[in-house]
């Protein structure tokens, strides 16, 4: 059986007085696309940002590939050095960088040279089809515009893993199905492992190879997802 | 998300320290040297309790005046339909940024008798009343109203529209006002009242230049004058136990809203007034008697003197001093509460509570306690006397002073910045010092403009501790006119309490010219 790219191993949270996480253990394949679902407060997202490195995990621990990258109170390895992509839930864009400014930095801080940074990041942004935005601001963008930016600056680094904190929970249902189908197609041309966190079941009936259901802190199901 | 050992500890660390320096050593200073006296203190003569009696009145005072004109204002700048509402704010807020000492001075030049007063009426109108507790009362008023205006607009408009329209259902538009309204904005415009009460009664200039009797002046007295540190010190702690309870109370009314920025809730409100004649004229009364009065009762004093070149002219160092040290100043506070406000913006909640009520009381602690806590830490052999006598004190009076302030407003700053905007820069492999460089600073950049040009304004202004620790030979425009009072002819004085209003009020014109032509656009 191959190493896992994510592998989640019995870990606990607190989040001030909240008890976020309890004994959550959980594998992601490379390449293969998890769906969290659960509702508010359920700590999916608390798991998406233990992964991420946002957070340290109270017990247990986290690997990458195989090698350990989280133990209690501990982050072994920095969220940069992870190989991931992030896409959070305000999308987080910087509005005093445009849009091309705003994948420069990734690629910036990454260390690649400034020579390829401006063919990389305009590649990420045909990608997205949004090749002619690079100028603009994200106040300028639509809502849609907008989370193809986010969805571009978090794949313009080449991540191994793609997280996704409910992006698109603030679109109206047709650019979501629109949205949806995209990062469908983009996952599978990328062979990116993905891990995405919603509370709408259509997201996981469109993108998952296996939900995760969660309630109140704990992992209560694990389906594969047959399409 | 980033470790102990990351820049972001040395940075911090550094700024923290120098802000222990500068802000804390000062007061424990003083602290030390008062309590080692602490047995004379509660037994010292009868002249205490006068002394409390006109600090406190000037304190409640003050504070009533300026939340009498204030909050109206207030209500106002957030509910009425004004015509060129955000050039009409800058205008209502001017006068805080003016010297209090330099509306003073006015004060004086109106209501003495031979000033412009007496010579319109024909007799000394205001013989009993111009240097006395209710002018000091009326002059502060006047100058801290805008913290009550401002106070209250922010807590108007953070008002969820939703609650009054929920009311607006079963209630007329009065009874909403007073039973949903009021109540809501109570604790904002009452902090409001605190913090001004805690000014009022720190202030030096005003009681000294109206001859009113207060803790500030006779700690001056005790200090400067009988060179009795003991005295002073003993004297100061009334003072500032007075200043640190309601500093306090004033943290407990405000809660986290202490930094948060001003930003609108949900609906806008349904409540509001219509522009009425009435409402313009009060207005107008406010705007002339705050700031166009005392200006023209400075150029009126002004103009009679023989030659303004020359007053200028004799005081050029102190204002060359004054511009420069201001500027360093400034640079220096905003340079180190940049780092702190962000500090306090991403503290984990019961941390950030306690460090505001340590900042509010280092804030609320009045200006000569600060001087006498600096001079008894610098002024003394070995490596901390080679700063005593030097500029380089005057720069520690503004860090002083000016710091616990501007880290509360830098804070609000961060604040608006969302937390997931660094965790994006941290997952891309940006390090701290690039996150902030490129992410947070620049999106920061008009609270850092904001906080420079208060920074700048109210340093060039400072007089209470500036007058105790200034170098011998080294002066600055606000001690320069301070001393200038007793020994030159009020017309120079005049000149020169112009220049340095001219100077603070500038900038404000242009920004005042900007926003007017943005209105008009």
């Amino acid at each position: 059986m191959s190493v896992p790219a994510v592998a989640v191993s019995n870990v606990s949270k607190r989040l001030g007085s909240h008890q976020a996480l309890t004994d959550v253990s959980l594998d992601v394949s490379s390449g293969d696309a998890i769906v969290i679902v659960g509702p508010s407060g359920c700590g999916k997202t608390t798991l998406l940002r233990l992964i991420a490195g946002l957070e340290v995990p109270d017990a247990g621990s986290i690997s990458a590939n195989g090698a350990r990258v989280a133990e209690p109170g501990h982050n072994l390895v920095p969220p940069h050095d992870r190989g991931l992509g992030f896409v959070f839930q305000d999308l987080a864009l910087w509005p005093h960088l445009t849009v091309g400014e705003n994948l420069g930095f990734v690629l910036g801080s990454a260390h690649v040279p400034r020579a390829e940074r401006a063919s990389r990041g305009q590649r990420a942004l045909d990608m997205m089809r949004i090749g002619q935005l690079g100028g603009r601001y994200p106040h300028q963008l639509s809502g849609g515009e907008q989370q193809r930016v986010a969805l571009a600056r978090a794949l313009v680094g080449q991540p191994q893993v793609l997280l996704l904190d409910e992006p698109f929970s603030s679109l109206d249902p047709d650019l979501r199905a629109t949205l949806r189908a995209e990062l469908h197609q983009l996952r599978r041309e990328l062979q990116v492992t993905m891990v995405y966190v919603t509370h709408d079941r259509e997201d996981a009936a469109a993108l998952a190879d296996t939900v995760v259901e969660m309630r109140a802190g704990c992992i209560t199901a694990v389906t594969p997802f047959h399409r | 998300m980033w470790g102990w050992r990351s820049s972001r500890t040395v940075v911090i660390g550094l700024a923290a320290a120098l802000f222990v320096v500068s802000c804390v050593l000062p007061l424990a200073s003083f602290l030390m040297t008062s309590l080692r006296g602490a047995a004379t203190a509660f037994t010292l003569d009868a002249r205490q309790w006068g002394l409390l009696v006109n600090t406190a009145g000037l304190g409640v005072g003050t504070a009533v005046v300026a939340t009498v004109i204030g909050a109206p204002l207030g209500l106002l700048l957030a509910r009425a339909s004004l015509p060129s509402k955000a050039l009409l704010r800058v205008g209502l807020a001017a006068p805080l940024l003016l010297p209090p000492y330099v509306v003073a001075l006015a004060w004086t030049y109106l209501g003495n008798s031979r000033g412009l007063l007496a010579t319109v009426a024909g007799y000394d109108a205001l013989a009993a009343w111009t240097y006395s507790l209710p002018a000091a009362v009326l002059v502060l008023g006047l100058v801290l109203y805008p913290l009550s205006m401002l106070a209250a607009e922010v807590a108007l408009r953070r008002i969820d529209g939703r609650l009054e329209e929920a009311a607006l259902m079963v209630a007329g538009p009065r009874g909403v006002f007073w039973r949903i309204t009021v109540p809501l904005v109570a604790p904002g415009i009452m902090a409001a009242a605190l913090v001004v009460f805690v000014l009022a009664v720190s202030e030096f200039g005003v009681p000294g230049v109206l001859r009113v009797r207060v803790y500030t002046t006779e700690i001056f007295t005790a200090f400067a004058a009988l060179y009795d540190p003991g005295r002073a010190a003993l004297l100061a702690l009334p003072l500032l136990a007075l200043c640190l309870v309601v500093a306090v109370a004033a943290v407990a009314l405000l809660g986290d809203r202490f930094v948060s920025a001003r930003r609108g809730a949900g609906t806008p409100s349904a409540l509001r007034f219509e522009r009425s004649r009435a409402l313009l004229a009060g207005i107008t009364v406010v705007l002339v008697t705050a700031l166009g009065l005392p200006l023209a009762v400075l150029a009126r004093e002004a103009l009679n003197s023989r030659s303004i070149i020359a007053a200028i002219g004799g005081s050029s160092e102190a204002i060359v001093n004054s511009l420069r040290l201001a500027t360093l100043g400034a640079s220096a506070v905003v340079g180190i509460a940049m780092w702190l406000g962000y500090a306090r913006a991403r503290a984990a909640s019961g941390l950030g509570r306690l460090a505001d009520i340590g900042l509010v009381v280092l804030f609320a602690v009045p200006g000569t306690l600060v001087g006498v806590g600096l001079i008894d830490i610098w002024n003394r052999p070995g490596p901390f006397g080679g700063l005593y006598g030097t500029d380089g004190m005057l720069v520690l009076a503004y860090l002083a002073r000016l710091l616990p302030v501007a880290v509360l407003a830098l804070a609000a700053s961060s604040r608006t910045i969302p937390m997931s905007h660094e965790e994006a820069a941290a997952v891309s492999g940006a390090g701290w010092l690039r996150t902030m460089g490129r992410i947070v600073v620049p999106q920061m950049h008009l609270g850092l403009m904001a906080a420079w040009l208060v920074a700048f304004v109210l340093a060039f202004g400072e007089l209470g501790v500036s007058i105790l620790v200034a170098p011998p030979g080294e002066t600055t425009l606000p001690i320069r006119i301070y001393t200038l009072i007793a020994n030159a002819p009020s017309s120079s004085v005049a000149v020169l309490a112009l220049l340095q209003a001219g100077i603070i009020l500038g900038p404000l014109v242009v920004l005042g010219a900007i926003l007017a032509h943005r209105e008009v656009s």
